[in-house]
This record gives C-alpha cells, structure tokens and sequence, in this order.
C-alpha cells in the first residue's frame, strides 16, 4: 500500500538543515537539501524577457539584447553557488545548441556574473541576440 | 536520536504532491565548483566529493566520497571564464575519459574553434545518477 507522508517542512534533528535519503543502491545515503535544485529558470527573451517558469526566481533582468539576468528570492549562502546556463531557438528559428556552431565566433551561452542573490547571462552569435528559449539551473547551498 | 520515515509520496498542504522515487532519483548526487586556473583545482562548494585533480591544463577530475552504482550515470558541466561581464572567456566543458563509478574525467576547451585545452577561473560540474 502506498504511504503518503503530508508535511509542509522536513528538519532534520541532528541538524535542521541535513537530511539524508537512502541512496537507490541502498548501501548509502545522499544528502536531501545538497543534492535539491536551488533554483531553476526558463525564459522567452525574444519581446519582453519574462520567465515561462521558474523556482526561487524573484525577477528578471533585461540588460540589453543577449545580456539577461535573474535576481533569486532566497539567497545563496555565498557568491560561489553552481549555476549553468544555455539558450536555443532565437527569434529567427536559429539552434544555438548546435555542434557545427561552436568554434569561432559561433553561439555562446553562459553565465558570465554571479552573487549569491544574482545571476546573469549572456548568449552571443556573433553579436549578441535574443534566444527563445532560455533555461538556467542553480545549485548549492542556501543561507 | 534520528529517526527514519518510509514513505512513497510527500504532500505539501498548497503545492503539491511528489513522489519519493523523485526525490531520490532526481537529487544531484555530485557538485562540484572549483577555480581551474589555480594550482590543484581549487574546490570552491561541492557536495560528495572527496579530491580534485589537476591532471594538466584544463584537463581535471573529480573524485566521489559515495561512489555511484555504475559507469552509467550523467554528468554535466559549464564553465564561467571569471567574474566580469566579458564574453571573451566562454568555453567547453567535455568529457575526456571514461566515468568509473566514483570519477569522472574532463577537459575545458576555448570556444574558439581551436579545441585547445584552457584553465577557466569557475569550472561546474553536477552529476545525477543511482548511487551504489
């Protein structure tokens, strides 16, 4: 029979902030809120930059074309969080992602600033432009 | 004292119902964001990592504490050249050998064209996967 465990918060008792699970293996355990996405963005930037969906992700920014960025609800606990970054599909239908692109001054997507509340990023084919499709994954620990 | 609880869904009073399997497949496994321009990689945050190594430049590897049940597993990988807004330091993060299930092994490359091996100031990597 199925279990269905009805909370709003999990704490940990020895520490509130670490949790372990059983690992699928069953012969070790992974830490709950270390391996969790801390955020999580996916955004048009092709008219007005705006998040299609997104998690901890409080606002846009909208620096100019190809430069974007994203302020975060809940900090990170430092500047140094993990956070990747790519874009495809610009306005004229052009992949980004594709192999054939990437050497010279072909497409580029990356984050290019980081704090621990504040992410930005830049995506470039041969000058900077407005990709369709925008998606961006943080993680790390938050303060 | 811990306790354990064994459960198949977790419900939240207003967003929503997830199954365990989720929780536990989908977590990362591995993180890990290190300097790659200084000597020996330079671990900034990780999670599950025992060593880095610096194996020559831009090629690196990353160590796991708990090993991973297999070779199979999923890694990924960006890179930020350094803390300014310039482009000039987009790059490529690849793999560069086989996984084992407690390493992985990889290359950061110039987005050039040329394919040449380049230490990048933020080197990322996370793994998902099944652990052993």
């Amino acid at each position: 029979m199925a279990s269905i465990l009805k909370v709003d918060t999990i704490t940990g008792v020895a520490t509130a902030g670490s949790i372990a699970v059983t690992g699928e293996g069953n012969s070790t355990t992974t830490n709950l809120q270390q391996g969790l996405a801390k955020g999580w963005l996916n955004f048009d930037a092709t008219g007005t930059v705006e998040a299609r969906d997104s998690f901890n992700v409080s606002s846009m920014i909208d620096s100019a074309t190809g430069q974007f960025g994203c302020n975060i609800s809940n900090n990170m606990n430092n500047a140094n969080p993990m956070a990747m970054y790519d874009a495809n599909g610009s306005s004229d239908g052009y992949n980004l992602t594709s192999g054939e692109t990437l050497g010279g001054n072909g497409p580029r997507a990356a984050i290019v600033f980081q704090t621990a509340s504040q992410f930005k990023f830049h995506v470039y084919n041969d000058s900077y432009i407005d990709g369709n499709h925008n998606n961006v994954g943080i993680w790390g620990d938050l303060a | 004292m811990a306790g354990k609880i064994v459960a198949d869904q977790l419900e939240h009073s207003t967003a929503g119902t997830v199954d365990t399997q989720f929780v536990v497949n989908g977590s990362a496994k591995v993180l890990c964001t290190f300097n790659g321009t200084a000597s020996g990689a330079t671990v900034r945050t990780s999670f599950n990592v025992s060593s880095t190594d610096d194996d020559s430049t831009g090629q690196y590897g990353v160590n796991f504490t708990n090993a991973m049940s297999g070779t199979e597993f999923t890694p990924t990988g960006s890179n930020i050249g350094d803390s300014t807004t310039s482009l000039r330091t987009l790059g490529i993060v690849a793999g560069l050998n086989a996984n084992t299930s407690s390493s992985i092994n990889f290359a950061t490359t110039e987005a050039d064209g040329t394919g040449a091996y380049v230490d990048w100031t933020h080197v990322n990597t996370v793994v998902h996967g099944d652990l052993a």
